[in-house]
């Protein structure tokens, strides 16, 4: 019903435009003043939203909050585009990269006070901090939301099948092995697979590995330097173009969805992923997720380093042509404020997206979702043991916070320099090299962001 | 144009919203096009827009990428448009034989022309999906290939993807074209030449190729301009992958203007194509004739 | 011609026909599909057990949310944006064919300074890249506050049917003759009873075909609401669509139950006016 009212609307405002009231842009034409809120794609943006719908009913007539779900390669269409339209969204939840980037540019407003409206110091889960999801000079910027690390995940089935050993002590050259007992044990399937496209989840996966050989791509502890040529970055690159033997040869092509796809209909024994594996699996695959664990990722042979690319992820608010700062902080609060709604977030996807507060972490209806009870060690993994590993490219091995690394990701330079090694034959030395440049040139480019 | 003065005013009023429209709608976007290609413009910060000069195309010519999408566009462009000059000249023959229910296929093999670019690229990645298309699965059940191709993962299948994808949907409109054109061809022509002995061969060569010479050379001027100019058939079906294998022009300075928040540098590979556009509307005028005192009407 | 020529020919026709057809018979066949049978391999030909509930979904919202309370599933959008799209183009085609054809009749019947150059600009701005007048269009249409309004889509598509229906009407109008006309005239009808009753009927079929094209081009296009909408309920369906490709998983039932329910408008238009499609755009093309 409400649907079919909205289609009206739109209908009657759009031929009234098209007959020529320039004045009256369709979204005018309501008196209720929605404020959008951007979200990854999935359900759980969506319950946060109703939370903070649950505030404005109570304490602002008229106001709406409606969740848009932005696909990661469509953010930075979305972000140019409704900042230069000077319509952006009233919040926004995004990966720190990301929020680093945007607060240093001086887009956002600071979160100092929902922060302490919410205590996030006090509540936050062992091992991150309010800063590791976006402050920029001693100001916080952005809200602790959820978190999400990228693991090792294996069908153990498959894996004992092959012979292989408890994948928990693994390191590089088991998982190479690994791979390819796996993948000479079962016709047609891949020993492991990963995400090798010029995309996102392509950067991401190669970014945990680069810091597990002790590469970096910038490094914030000598004023930003590029150090992306190190010999480390191309033993990691060299491992891939190993690794790559394992999989399906269309990972080159590969972004978030395709790994899962993999994975979940059994065409694969290992993977990099984050909790959506296993939800899905849940959903739909029920022998695959029987015998799916989590793992942390295989460790370095000579650093003995784990890291996982963790989605640190955190409400961020636009601060110029945003008439919802206030209101949208109130609400926020009042969600977050809340160990119910927070659950139910948490709930909507599990277990994808990490519970932020040890409220949240330890409340029962979190503890005894059936996949919590029926994986424990795993969703262990999944929520917390990875978190002495977690980093992500805006804040790479720890070692401070960079500005620049949502621009390279704008750009998808890692996986790029995959794509040269692996799609164009080209020595990955040389690849490693053209990267380097380009994040030079980032680098140069965006001086005025490191200040 | 034998008309009386007047009504002169009728003709002007009729022009008006003609005039209006090429202002707001062609002159004012490409001259806004070229101011932004020598500024420097970061669509996060749209206040900030200093003049930089040259350096918008500097950088574009400078950018072995600009280069690499420049021959890409080429090679996809002459492959696309020569199979669908061929292709569709060898279809419109077959559909302009006199048989029965001629025009359900003539409906049926016209229909790609007006499918969705989203439909027809999300399509193709459901039936090229290397692991579970359909496409291996044919191939493989026929015995044609051992083992499933990797469609949009190796540059060479991944553009002969993509130029598949644009035939298909493009090449009614070189039929509809031709087909106008071949009905338009005297009957008196083919009998004379009948009578005199030549074969079907020879009548294609002597008879239609020549009446549709002009005809041809218009289509594929305009295919290829347009060809060329795609962005939403490669974005949408390999947004320029695998590595940058099958970008083109229109991908690089969509690319630059929001992946990489140089609008600057996006419109300054705009303003090139526009030249090179301009370039192959001469040529166009050259081959048709356009233009010239116009003797038919 | 012999039997076997024709049967031939048919044998050919029908195995060219199958194939161009073919991606939209398997975009079908996959809509019908349940969830576990998409991912099989070898993939079903025909779906083993026929569903509609891709369909149902989309035409009546009755979606089946991931979690209780999880906000609207995009799939919820579809009518909304399929609305969008048809006001859109129609409203773009309104202004194009309308404001050329009045200017293909005076540039045909008229004489005066610039007439010969009309149709070359015609014909430049049709091959300029729409790359191009994205973001131009898109700036201004932030300076005009329009951004997000189904009536700035409605002008960027103006920006790349014009040109083309001003071309095709202006073509068309050359090849009517031009003495009924001037016998109106001077039995002493004005020029715009002319043009009411006498012109327009016969301008038909060229307004038919040129808005046809201009339909199919509106409908099609990506880039334009990509760039300059931004809010789920003012998407046109081309770019609302591309939502289904959520992060982590595909309904590729829903993906090409929403391809096959996207074509249909545009296929039930051609099925209509195909003949007048061939004699319009033959007239176009083989005049210029």
């Amino acid at each position: 019903m409400t649907l079919r009212l909205t289609r009206r609307g739109a209908l009657a405002s759009g031929l009234a435009a098209a007959g020529g009231t320039l004045a009256a842009p369709a979204y005018a034409q309501t008196r209720e003043r929605v404020a959008r809120i951007w979200g990854e794609p999935g359900p759980y943006i969506g319950v946060f939203t109703n939370g903070m719908n649950e505030w404005a009913q109570r304490n602002a007539p008229g106001l709406r909050f409606e969740s848009e779900q932005i696909a990661w390669d469509a953010v930075y269409t979305k972000l140019a585009t409704d900042l230069a339209a000077r319509r952006p969204p009233a919040l926004i939840s995004v990966e720190s990269p990301i929020a680093y980037q945007l607060a240093a540019e001086g887009l956002l407003e600071p979160m100092q006070d929902v922060n302490t409206a919410i205590r996030a110091r006090e509540r936050l889960v062992d091992g991150f901090t309010v800063d590791d999801f976006g402050t920029w000079k001693g100001t916080q910027y952005a809200v602790p939301l959820h978190h999400q690390g990228c693991l090792f995940v294996v069908q153990d089935d498959v894996r004992q099948e092959a012979g292989l050993s408890d994948p928990t002590n693994w390191t590089w050259n088991d998982l190479l092995n690994g791979a390819k007992a796996i993948q000479a044990k079962r016709q047609g399937s891949a020993g492991f697979t990963m995400a090798l496209g010029r995309n996102l989840c392509g950067d991401y996966h190669i970014q945990q590995l680069i810091w597990q050989a002790g590469g970096m791509t910038w490094d914030p502890g000598r004023s930003f330097e590029t150090t992306f040529n190190s010999p480390a970055t191309i033993e990691a690159y060299e491992f891939i173009k190993e690794l790559y033997g394992t999989m399906p040869r269309s990972a080159v092509e590969f972004s978030f969805l395709q790994v899962v796809d993999q994975h979940v209909t059994g065409r694969t024994g290992s993977s990099f992923y984050w909790g959506r594996t296993m939800g899905r699996a849940f959903d739909e695959a029920k022998p695959i997720y029987e015998k799916m664990e989590y793992y942390l990722n295989p460790a370095h042979p000579r650093t003995g380093q784990r890291w996982s690319w963790t989605d640190i992820n955190g409400f961020i608010m636009p601060r110029q042509n945003n008439p919802f700062i206030r209101e949208a902080k109130e609400a926020m609060a009042h969600v977050m404020n809340s160990t119910d709604w927070m659950v139910r977030y948490a709930n909507s996807l599990f277990p994808n997206v990490g519970p932020v507060f040890k409220d949240q972490a330890t409340a029962p209806a979190l503890v005894n979702n059936p996949m919590y009870q029926q994986k424990k060690r795993s969703v262990d993994v999944i929520f917390t043991g990875f978190v002495p590993y977690a980093c992500n490219s805006g804040h790479e091995i720890k070692k401070g916070i960079n500005p620049l690394a949502g621009i390279g990701h704008g750009r998808n330079v890692w996986s790029q320099v995959a794509q040269r090694i692996l799609v164009n034959n080209e020595n990955p030395r040389a690849a490693v090299e053209w990267g380097h440049r380009q994040f030079e040139d980032i680098r140069r480019e965006n001086r005025r962001l490191l200040g | 144009m034998r008309f009386r003065l007047s009504d002169r005013q009728v003709g002007v009023l009729f022009m008006l919203p003609l005039i209006l429209a090429v202002g707001i709608f062609l002159v004012w976007p490409i001259a806004e096009a070229v101011r932004l290609s020598f500024v420097r413009y970061n669509p996060l910060r749209p206040d900030d827009q200093p003049f930089v000069g040259l350096d918008n195309y500097l950088f574009v010519l400078e950018d072995p990428l600009f280069w690499e999408s420049f021959w890409q566009a080429i090679v996809w462009t002459g492959w696309s448009t020569v199979l669908q000059a061929v292709i569709g000249v060898g279809l419109a023959l077959l559909l302009h034989q006199p048989l029965k229910g001629m025009n359900a296929f003539r409906g049926l093999l016209l229909f790609p022309y007006i499918v969705p670019t989203v439909v027809i690229a999300l399509n193709w990645r459901w039936l090229f999906n290397s692991e579970i298309g359909i496409v291996n699965h044919l191939l493989l059940s026929v015995g044609l290939i051992d083992e499933k191709i990797a469609w949009l993962s190796t540059p060479s299948m991944a553009m002969a993807s993509a130029i598949m994808l644009n035939v298909w949907k493009y090449t009614p409109f070189v039929v509809i074209v031709v087909l106008a054109r071949l009905q338009t061809i005297p009957t008196e022509l083919y009998d004379a030449a009948k009578v005199d002995g030549a074969g079907v061969l020879r009548r294609f060569r002597d008879i239609t190729l020549p009446q549709l010479a002009e005809v041809l050379a218009v289509v594929i001027v305009f295919r290829t301009i347009w060809t060329f100019n795609k962005f939403e058939e490669i974005y949408l079906l390999t947004r320029g992958g695998p590595g940058t294998s099958t970008y083109n022009l229109a991908l690089y300075a969509f690319d630059q203007s929001i992946a990489n928040l140089r609008m600057g540098v996006g419109a300054a590979a705009g303003v090139i194509m526009l030249v090179l556009l301009l370039a192959g509307s001469m040529l166009y005028i050259r081959v048709s004739g356009f233009g010239r005192e116009d003797k038919a009407a | 011609m012999r039997p076997w020529i024709a049967a031939i020919l048919y044998a050919v026709l029908g195995a060219i026909t199958f194939v161009v057809c073919f991606p939209l018979l398997w975009a079908i066949s996959t809509s019908l599909k349940p969830k576990d049978e998409i991912f099989r391999w070898p993939p079903t030909i025909w779906p083993e057990n026929v569903t509609f509930d891709a369909y149902r979904e989309l035409l009546f919202g009755g979606s089946v949310a991931s979690a209780p309370g999880a906000g609207v599933p995009p799939s919820a959008y579809f009518l909304t944006w399929f609305g969008n799209s048809i006001i859109v183009s129609i409203g773009s085609t309104i202004i194009s064919i309308t404001v050329a054809t009045l200017a293909a009749y005076s540039l045909t019947r008229f004489r005066f300074w610039g007439q010969r150059s009309v149709p070359y600009i015609a014909i430049l701005g049709y091959m300029v890249p729409s790359v191009i007048f994205v973001f131009p269009m898109f700036l201004t249409m932030v300076s005009l506050e329009l951004t997000d309004t189904l009536f700035s889509l409605i002008l960027g598509y103006v920006c790349i049917t014009l040109p083309f229906c001003l071309w095709l009407m202006w073509a068309f109008f050359r090849g009517v003759p031009i003495e009924i006309e001037e016998a109106a005239l001077v039995d002493g009808a004005t020029r715009l009873q002319v043009f009411r009753q006498i012109v327009l009927p016969v301008a038909l079929p060229g307004i038919i075909a040129a808005s046809i094209f201009s339909l199919i081009v509106s409908w099609n296009d990506y880039l334009f609401g990509r760039v300059f909408m931004n809010s789920m309920e003012n998407l046109p369906l081309t770019v609302g669509v591309m939502h289904f490709f959520d992060g982590t998983h595909v309904d590729w039932a829903l993906m090409m139950a929403s391809s096959v329910l996207m074509t249909l408008p545009m296929a039930i238009l051609f099925g209509f006016m195909q003949r007048h499609l061939v004699a319009g755009f033959g007239a176009g093309a083989v005049k210029g």
